[in-house]
């Protein structure tokens, strides 16, 4: 069942321009991040102090900070564990997911 | 016997004395942020190319995780050219007092 949506997703990426992240899809995000909630909250909000809140926080930087912890740019060894076997559309997805949710904001 | 009791009390009063990291205070934090407004304070703003992406939001983000983010680009964990020079000008205090900033609802002194 989930895997119609995922060969949707896959095929529209493959068939578009790889060279900026594909926006993702948040429904898909939300199915994809229950080991993400344990640390970072249900609602993108974390309860620890020393995780960050991602809710609301910009899709893009997601995304750069998924695929830095990947390539071991960024380097956690707590998060490039967890994110060893994404896809790039799961990492579009959850940047997506946690975009959508409400918390972060520019502050000056 | 005095002299060594009035010692001893000196003594303590000295040892306890070891400066203890303040607790951030948003407004002292709000009065530091001339270097962090330009970037992170402009809605759609974005790092320099090669590597376009929105520069992160920080309003609500938990303290301790903005200082850890800038004692990690002060020593070298974290390793953006324009945060790696800003976190190395800013002191503990520093550090504690913008997170403090941007953690918080205060949002500056008309407030």
């Amino acid at each position: 069942m989930k895997t119609i949506p995922f060969l949707f997703v896959a095929a529209s990426l493959a068939l578009a321009q790889p060279a900026h992240a594909s926006k993702g899809n948040a429904e898909a995000g939300k199915a994809k991040s229950t080991a993400c909630a344990a640390c970072h909250g249900e609602d993108g909000v974390s309860k620890i102090p020393s995780f960050p809140k991602l809710a609301g926080q910009h899709r893009d930087y997601l995304y750069h900070a998924l695929k830095d912890y990947q390539s071991g740019k960024r380097k956690n060894p707590i998060m490039s564990e967890q994110v060893k076997n994404l896809s790039d559309a799961d990492l579009a997805d959850l940047a997506a997911w946690f975009s959508s949710q409400k918390g972060l904001s520019v502050k000056y | 016997m005095k002299t060594i009791t009035l010692t001893l009390c000196a003594s303590v009063l000295m040892a306890l004395s070891v400066p203890v990291q303040a607790a951030g205070d948003p407004k002292a934090g709000q009065l530091k942020t001339s270097m962090c407004a330009g970037c992170h304070g402009i809605p759609g703003w974005r790092t320099a190319y090669p590597s376009v992406y929105s520069v992160p939001k920080l309003g609500g983000q938990h303290a301790d995780y903005i200082v850890a983010a800038l004692k990690a680009y002060k020593n070298g964990e974290r390793n953006h050219p324009s945060m790696v020079g800003i976190a190395g000008s800013l002191s503990d205090q520093d550090m504690e007092d913008l997170a403090a900033y941007y953690a918080s609802s205060y949002s500056g002194p008309a407030n």
